[in-house]
């Protein structure tokens, strides 16, 4: 990054004195938040390594029946997150909608934050990570859809880190082509992440088309809830009064949301449904354990409540408008997410494979509780996209889109194409709702 | 299960050995020539209402386990009309080469 | 018009003793092929199994396209559980106490007629459609070209564990000394390549209940074992469309010793 500034608005000798500049303007709330995030991180560090070093087996509670827990549920939600931020924020800088760009720097950067710590999770979850990054290359097996994810989002990361710094020294066209890029690659390993599932036979739970598109969708939703709570909170970590034009991105998001909690909801409805009717063998144990079982209290506070019913109503409820009922709507729905990514990929596990034969091993459904290492290893992946988020709006200061560059430099483009804009759309909400 | 075995292995074990003086042996468990072979006086003398002689007198000591130390205690004496076979020949009773799993009763049912 | 009323009681019994051998085999069969088409295909007889692996594919002249086919027929009557294939797979293979290869699970059934209780030996079922060898990224677990035993590269495993969510058998687990997932390879490393002929659990069975062999051999036990149609054949988990090497049976009738 120092490298893309230096080429563009400021040599690397200014780069220095700003940036202490601009860490020196934190208060100390802000580094008591950051010191303890980043220890957060530091020890889940340390945990990880150490159950790598003494054996997963001891410290780590999955099992051969239930090999994948919550550490690969965390990375499925953090890689959802990126995906969603990515996917969002592009309909605005890449595909042009205006409404849109403002949010567009924050939103990329935190993908990249978010899609680190999905891999700082999911190295912990796999038992021997540096034979991945040397067999991966040299011994690739191409029907493996946790290759293509990997892989996928390995050039996605590249594409995203590309167009922030792109963003960063306002070079809009290349900027464009890694957002498109990233988001291409992004909706192709996200939807590989989801074939993961979706193509295990023998899976019942997991298994059709319907993971894949799900996934995408619900990276979307994701992305709404995500792009409006680190918005607010940024401006509040910032100490600053949010912008109109930054209200209206916040307020299409809103709505963009509203649209895709109600796809979600309705592809939750026919999942449902599909296990139900003529109880499907695997399938049907499942549904139930979600809707009437074990995972009932998951199911119906945490996905339904959380992630879908109150963060609707708030939206709808705050016409955009209302930025704290917004917050609260967004904060709910990400810790209903993260349910749902739990519930997903741990109740897809615990129908035992040999159900049917009707043997007494496997007789009842199988049980996975996170332990104490995979608990704070998961809570050191939010730590870690909490430390990158705060240390970002300091460094970046606010991650502020120079209007009269990238905006205006748009519009001249858009002018120049299909005759004058009279006024930024922003301009109009101004007026009317404010 | 583990439990319920528990219990029950306990209570007979307590339990037992006053009964069986002036009753029967109770379950026997052979080990020999493989793992977890279960007889039940419960449900010979008990249920099916055999006299003691019908086997004691012939194929069996009375003193339980002396048959599988015997190198011939094996499916095929039985087969040849031996030990259980004497009885378990599909005519008495079910032959002793079917319905295996009724007593050959599995390591995992905690019996040796 | 009333029917004729036929009074059965009136009728001699003829007794099934005075049912000749080739009747009765002709009704097994038929039986067989009425339960084949109601159970949708998870009862068939090995033969179409085979015939709809392969019957696509012209490369495949014989049947079998590896030489040798190895594979695995488990009478599921036999089996006792005396764990003694369980205990020599162990001893032969270094499995750590934690996990296996092969295991016995028992099905109960209080309200029988008859017998109570049966065991069903599982293991790798060696698939002619592996899923863990397509989901395994860096080709760690692969399908050997010359015997079609799915095996392991230990060197080349992640952990990422999706082979064990793959297998609908539960067939493997990670093994913590080796650093990398395990699963059953029929002995090839420890007996097979030896020169041995029998794996370790079918060498150890005391009843007979494993018969392990060579499927592209016409002249071996488990090439008559399954192409017949005395008796039902199965594989296990059929919808998962894996087109296994370990195939199930029961003698119908009598055991016999050894």
């Amino acid at each position: 990054m120092a490298n893309g500034a230096e080429t563009s608005v400021l040599a690397l000798t200014d780069l220095y004195p700003m940036v202490t500049t601009r860490l020196r303007s934190a208060t100390l709330g802000f580094y008591t938040l950051l010191l303890s995030c980043g220890v957060l991180f530091l020890v889940a560090a340390g945990l990880g390594i150490h159950a790598m070093v003494a054996g997963h087996d001891k410290f780590y509670n999955v099992y051969r029946e239930v090999p994948w827990g919550i550490l690969i549920s965390t990375y499925v939600f953090f890689v959802v997150t990126s995906t969603g931020l990515c996917l969002v924020s592009s309909i605005g800088h890449v595909f042009g909608n205006r409404d849109f760009m403002p949010i567009a720097k924050r939103s990329v950067f935190l993908s990249i934050a978010t899609i680190l710590s999905g891999f700082f999770v999911i190295a912990f979850e796999i038992k021997i990570p540096w034979r991945m990054a040397i067999y991966n290359i040299i011994s690739p097996n191409l029907t493996s859809n946790i290759w293509w994810m990997g892989t996928l989002y390995g050039i996605y990361l590249v594409f995203m880190f590309a167009e922030y710094v792109f963003l960063l020294m306002d070079k809009h066209k290349p900027a464009v082509f890694c957002g498109f890029s990233g988001s291409v690659a992004g909706i192709a390993a996200h939807s590989n992440l989801g074939a993961v599932f979706g193509l295990l036979m023998g899976r019942e739970f997991w298994h059709g088309p319907y993971m894949p598109i799900y996934f995408i969708a619900s990276a979307m939703m994701t992305g709404c809830s995500v792009i409006i709570l680190f918005h607010c909170l940024g401006y509040k970590v910032n100490g600053e009064e949010m912008p109109a034009s930054m209200k209206n991105a916040l307020r299409v998001t809103a709505k963009l949301g509203v649209l895709l909690i109600s796809v979600i909801m309705f592809f939750t409805t026919w999942k449902m449904i599909t296990g139900l009717a003529g109880r499907p063998a695997g399938k049907y144990e499942a549904v139930m354990a979600l809707l009437n079982g074990p995972y009932a209290l998951n199911f119906w506070v945490f996905e339904v409540g959380l992630g879908m019913v109150f963060p609707l109503v708030m939206f709808v409820r705050s016409k955009g408008e209302n930025l704290k009922m917004m917050l609260y709507g967004a904060i709910a729905m990400i810790v209903g997410i993260f349910v749902m990514r739990y519930d997903l990929v741990v109740m897809g596990q615990l129908v035992p494979v040999f159900h049917e034969l009707g043997v007494n091993e496997y007789k009842h459904l199988l049980s996975y509780t996170p332990s104490l290492y995979e608990t704070i290893i998961t809570l050191g992946g939010f730590g870690l996209t909490a430390f990158l988020f705060l240390l970002g709006e300091k460094l970046f200061a606010g991650h502020k889109v120079e209007e009269h560059t990238t905006i205006h430099e748009s519009i001249d483009a858009h002018e120049e194409e299909h005759g004058p804009v009279f006024q930024p759309s922003y301009a109009h909400t101004e007026d009317t709702t404010l | 299960m583990k439990n319920y075995c528990a219990i029950i292995a306990i209570t007979l074990s307590t339990a037992m050995p006053a009964l069986a003086a002036e009753n029967h042996g109770g379950d026997v468990v052979y080990t020999k020539a493989v793992k977890t072979v279960l007889f039940s006086h419960k449900l010979h003398v008990e249920e099916k209402k055999l006299s003691c002689d019908l086997c004691h007198a012939r194929n069996f000591v009375m003193q339980s386990l002396k048959a599988q130390e015997n190198d011939d205690f094996t499916m095929k004496s039985m087969m040849n009309g031996k030990y259980c076979g004497a009885c378990h020949n599909g005519i008495m009773a079910f032959a002793s080469n079917t319905r295996c799993g009724d007593c050959h009763t599995g390591v995992k049912r905690g019996g040796a | 018009m009333k029917p004729t009323k036929h009074d059965l009681s009136m009728k001699n019994n003829e007794g099934t003793e005075n049912v000749p051998m080739a009747e009765r085999r002709h009704f097994l069969k038929m039986g067989l092929a009425i339960t084949g088409i109601f159970a949708g295909g998870t009862i068939f007889s090995a033969l179409s199994v085979i015939d709809k692996v392969f019957a696509s594919t012209d490369e495949f002249t014989d049947k079998y396209p590896y030489k040798p086919h190895y594979g695995m027929m488990l009478f599921q009557n036999r089996c006792i559980d005396c764990e003694r294939c369980i205990a020599a797979c162990g001893e032969t293979n270094h499995v750590p106490q934690e996990g296996y290869r092969t295991r016995i699970l028992m099905r109960e059934m209080p309200d029988a007629v008859g017998l109570k209780r049966e065991f069903i030996p599982v293991l790798c079922n060696h698939c002619n459609v592996p899923q863990c060898t397509r989901v395994c990224p860096t080709k760690a677990t692969y399908k050997n070209p010359e015997n079609g035993i799915v095996m392991m590269n230990t060197s080349k495993c992640i952990g990422c564990l999706t082979c064990q969510l793959g297998c609908p058998y539960n067939a493997r687990y990670f093994n913590e000394e080796k650093h990398a997932v395990d699963k059953c390879n029929f002995c090839f490393d420890t007996r097979l390549s030896l020169g041995e002929k029998l794996t370790a659990c079918a060498a150890a069975c005391p009843t007979g209940c494993r018969v392990f062999g060579d499927l592209s051999d016409k002249t071996s036990d488990l090439y008559k074992a399954v192409h017949q149609l005395e008796r039902p054949i199965w594989v296990l988990r059929p919808e998962a469309g894996t087109r296994p090497n370990v195939f199930y049976s029961k003698d119908v009738t009598a055991v016999t010793f050894k």
